[in-house]
This record gives structure tokens, sequence and C-alpha cells, in this order.
């Protein structure tokens, strides 16, 4: 009986002297969560950043209506998420998405049937009827068709009450995706942009991208974004023109020592303020900016013939606008 | 006064005996399917999974995002993936307890005792548990349309209805499947975790097994294309996506298609489990 008390006190002093050890090693360690005030980051850790890719994802599956790739289809033409391209006037969806391909059997042909197997995009064509889709591309609606009314790459809802706004069904999944990963740029810009553009929700678009900001300080491309609603959504140039230099002296700090920097979006800064001093009227500053393009821009001649139109101040040059 | 029999009427009889058979195979299996409904309505399971369905689905729909107050497709997609949830624990633990609980109880006895056959007995709980989950179904979509249409201020009622339909028939073969289950294996838990575990793996992955089938070398390629071919396709049945991202009706031919295809996995499943209750020893 002795004994076996002894050795419960043993067991004791050893937890005791244990803890005593371990306690100022885990207030110090790097991996502590404890001191968060976030209670995702406590209980998930770095897990959280999974789920904030899943949201993300789940983001462009709604953007699509439900159709999209999943783990055992080809995931050509879906590398990247459809619902960010508009942003970025990337466009790069052109032929691509048909992941599903033929039927490969009867089981699969009618199961087709079940689920969306169509390529749609929210807003475009929305009710996803056949005739519809056909329609879209511009192959004229079928003469027995209920839809044959509607409008090629018409959006039902937008039609119904005059507003648009399908687009609001993506943005559940950006902030919950924002929620579990604050430091996932994308997200807020992507956001940003559909509440700019397409819901007509500038105020809620600053917002979110001023909280992005607050846990990604100085980010460019956030600022680059923010800089688009002064400039495009709120008319308001002066404050414009300083959040978009900011915004390129941010990216010349953070991108210029990397030996694959961000080119698309220098660019598209770099462009933006151009845009912003010939509209202005200011084109020796734009030409400034031209000439700063033109050291990073893949498409040379083209910002060239905009310096030479500035610097002459001709007629409107014949060559297209800059595809940024 | 001896009653006597026309030869017109003896011809007759055997037809008469067939149908009054009919008739009282019929009654016996409603009899017994009856039981079964009392039963399901009696228990808590149904209120509790009810409950908690519409709990979270109220809890997230007062959710509002960047002040957008008709955002609805998250919500759709919730309360469906609970429903579907609770559906199937309802069907596989309602039918997984049937036969083993008549077993334990010893009612099975008397109950066979009386003109009752095992084939009838098995078909009533098959019957008793899918329309008990029909029934819950019924409430589940009711209270999934009221959420969504007033959100959407739409009521597409027929695509709903084409959703119920698939997934009650769908629920069919489960129940069908965990009928059969409760035959071959000794306790309701290992008949309930198996159906649950095999229907979930067929709903996640029984559309892409061709996929991986065309992946592989020989004999593995034919192996599992024959699986493919062979399992019943659940995921058929499932009409979510179409539903939460509002796709138009699927075509009625292949609505009525889906619900046979669905019947007659479900006969097959059925037709097994009599074969194998009537074969096995129930003392």
């Amino acid at each position: 009986m002795r004994a076996y008390l002894l050795s419960l006190a043993l067991l004791a002093v050893v937890a005791v002297s244990l803890a005593t050890a371990l306690e100022p090693w885990f207030q110090n360690w790097a991996g502590n969560r404890t001191k968060s005030d976030n209670l995702l980051q406590v209980a998930l850790g770095d897990s959280r950043r999974l789920f904030a890719r899943h949201f993300f994802t789940k983001a462009d599956v709604y953007f699509h209506n439900g159709y999209y790739p999943t783990i055992y289809d080809s995931r050509a033409g879906f590398d990247k998420a459809h619902v960010g391209e508009a942003v970025h006037r990337q466009g790069g969806e052109e032929g691509a998405g048909d992941f599903l391909g033929k039927p490969k059997d009867w089981i699969d042909r009618f199961g087709r049937h079940f689920y969306p197997a169509q390529h749609t995009h929210l807003g475009d064509s929305e009710c996803g009827h056949s005739c519809c889709l056909h329609a879209k591309q511009h192959n004229g609606h079928d003469e027995n068709c209920d839809h044959k009314d509607h409008k090629e790459g018409h959006d039902h809802e937008a039609e119904a009450s005059g507003k648009p706004g399908l687009e609001r069904e993506i943005l559940p999944w950006f902030r919950l995706s924002a929620e579990l990963d604050p430091q996932r740029v994308e997200t807020y810009v992507i956001a940003s942009y559909w509440l700019r553009t397409k819901l007509k929700r500038v105020d809620e678009a600053e917002t979110f991208l001023r909280e992005g900001l607050r846990a990604n300080p100085g980010d460019y491309e956030l600022l680059f974004e923010l800089g688009r609603i002064f400039y495009e959504s709120r008319k308001d140039i002066a404050r414009a023109r300083n959040v978009f230099e900011l915004a390129l002296r941010n990216w010349r700090e953070r991108e210029g020592a990397k030996p694959e920097p961000n080119i698309l979006l220098g660019v598209q800064i770099l462009n933006q303020l151009a845009l912003l001093e010939r509209e202005q009227q200011n084109y020796p500053r734009a030409i400034e900016h031209y000439m700063l393009l033109k050291e990073v821009s893949p498409h040379k001649e083209l910002v060239q013939a905009w310096i030479d139109y500035l610097k002459t101040n001709g007629p409107p040059i014949a060559a297209p606008p800059l595809p940024y | 006064m001896n009653p006597t029999t026309t030869p017109i009427e003896s011809a007759v009889l055997p037809e008469v005996a067939r149908l009054e058979q009919s008739a009282s195979a019929a009654t016996n299996v409603l009899a017994i399917a009856g039981v079964v409904i009392r039963e399901m309505y009696r228990r808590k399971d149904f209120y509790v999974l009810f409950v908690l369905t519409a709990l979270i689905t109220l809890v997230m729909g007062s959710v509002t995002f960047f002040n957008q107050d008709n955002i609805v497709r998250y919500l759709k997609e919730i309360c469906l993936f609970l429903i579907w949830g609770a559906s199937l624990v309802i069907t596989i633990t309602t039918a997984a307890r049937q036969i083993p609980a008549e077993r334990e109880q010893r009612t099975l006895f008397p109950l066979l005792a009386k003109p009752v056959t095992r084939s009838q007995f098995v078909i009533g709980k098959f019957f008793g548990c899918w329309f008990a989950s029909g029934l819950s179904l019924v409430l589940f979509y009711v209270f999934f349309g009221v959420v969504a249409g007033a959100r959407e201020h739409e009521w597409p009622v027929l695509n709903y209805f084409q959703a119920m339909t698939l997934h009650w028939f769908l629920l069919g073969i489960v129940c069908a499947l965990t009928v059969l289950g409760s035959i071959v294996f000794a306790a309701p838990s290992s008949t309930s975790t198996i159906t649950l575990i095999v229907s979930v793996g067929i709903l996640l992955i029984g559309r892409h097994l061709n996929k991986v089938a065309l992946r592989l070398e020989e004999p593995g390629q034919t192996l599992l294309y024959a699986v493919y071919f062979a399992i019943p396709h659940l995921e058929l049945f499932d009409v979510r996506d179409l539903i939460v991202h509002n796709w138009s009706l699927i075509p009625w031919g292949v609505w009525a298609g889906a619900l046979s295809y669905g019947a007659a996995y479900s006969a097959i499943f059925l037709a097994l489990a009599c074969l194998l209750f009537r074969r096995k020893a129930i003392n």
C-alpha cells in the first residue's frame, strides 16, 4: 500500500516538473495558437487554408451553375478559377471547359440528365435550358421551345425583376474563404470586383477591400482594386491617382527583387495610371507612365504608338487599345 | 339442400381462389407495412432529425452576406444536404432493425404462424420502411420548398416533385438493400454501417468508376467496368445540383426511366432478401 502511494506521489512530482519545464517553452513556441484572437485559427490551424481554398473553388462552381470537373475529370481549362478571369481581363476560357467529352457508355449518357452537364455562367443564359444555350452560341432558338422568346445570353432573373445580380450567389463562399484565410488576397480582389461591377455594391466592395488591406498591409493588388473603385465607380480622380501610385510603389518594392515578378499586375497598374492621366489631359505624366510600361509590357509596339500619339497630339491612332 | 357445383362454377373456382389469395397477400403486406409506419411516427428519430435540419437551415438562413438578403443557393445546398443525410439515416436505421427486432422480441413466430408467408413478411417490412421514408421526405421537401420560396420568390413545384420522387426511389433501393443486409448480417448496427458506407460510396464515386476503369490495365479494367455496370447507380437519383442552381426540368421520359431503373434494383434486392429469408432458420 505504501509503495503504491509512493509511486503515485512520484508520478505527480514528475508531472509537475514536466509542466514547469514545458509551459515556458510552449508560451514561446512559434506554433502556439492560443494568443490568436481568431477562433477559426485556434481551432483549425494551418488546415484553414485548405478549407479556404475549397470555398474559393466552391465560388467558381457556383459561377458555373454547378458545372465543374471533379478529381476524376480532366481539369483542362479549369486550372484557374474562371470567376477571377474577368478581374484580370484574361479571358482564357475561350474554347475551354467541355471536360465531360463524349459519353463513355449508356449509363454515362443517361446520367448526364441528372447533373449540370453544360458549360454556363451565372448571369449569362442562366436558365441552363438547352434551347437558350443553343441560342447563346448564335444558333437561334428552337421553334417548339417554351424559351423561344428569350434573348441570346439572357438572364431570367434580371429580365423578370429589371435588376442584375445572380452573381450574388457566389458571395457567401468568398466571405467564408476570407474568414478562413485572410492572407488570400485573390479572394478580396475577386469578390470586390463582382460587388463593384455586376452587383453595384461599391460601398461593400470598398469595405471588403479595406478588410483585406488590414490583413495584408500595403498589398499592391488590393490597392490596385481599391484604386479602380475610386477611379471607375466613385470618379474620385485624385484619390485614385494616389492609390494607384502607392500600388505601383509597393509593386516595385515587392516584385522588383523577385526572379519572376508578377508582370501582369505591374502592367495593369501602369496602364491604369497612364489612362487616368490621359483622360485628365496630363500628357507629360501619361507619357512617363507609358515609357515605364514599355519596359515591362509584351506589347511594346502598341505602347510606343500611344507614346507617339501623345507626343505629337495627332489624330486618334489606328492601333487598338492596350489589352490590360 | 346440399350445395351443388355446376361445371361452369368449378371452372371459375381456381381463378377466384387465386384472386382471393392475392387479395389476402396484399392485405397481409399492407398490415405489416402499417405497423412499420406507426412505429416510425412513434419513435423520436424523425422528429430529432427534422428539428435539427430546420434549426441549422434557419440559422444559416439568418446570416447576411454583404447586405444582400436574397442570396439563396448556398442555403438550398445546405438544406438539401441535411435532408439527404437525415433521410438516409432514417431509412437505413429503420429498415435495419425490422427483422432482427421481430426475432429478438419473439413476435416473428406468431406472425408467421398466422397465414403470413415469409416473403409477405419481408415485402411488408420493405413497403413499411419505404412508405415511412416517403412520408418523412414529403415533410422535408415541404420545409425546403417553403424556405427556398421565401427567399427566391419562385415556386418550381415540378422540379421539386421530380427531385423528391427520384430521392424516394433511391431510398427504395437503399431500403431493399438494408432489408437484405439485415438477413445476411448478424446485428442491426453492422447492417446499418455497411449499408450506409456502400450507399454513400456509390453516391460519391459510382459515376466515376468507368473513368477510373479506363485508366487501368486488363483485367482490372474489365473487372471494374463489370462492377460499374452491376452496382445500382444511386447518383442518378441525386439531382440536388439541378435544384440548387435552378436548372430546367428533367425530361419526363428520362425521369420515368430513372424511376423504373430504381424499381428494378429494389425488386432484385427484395427478391434476394425473400429468397434468403425463406431458407434461413429463424429460431
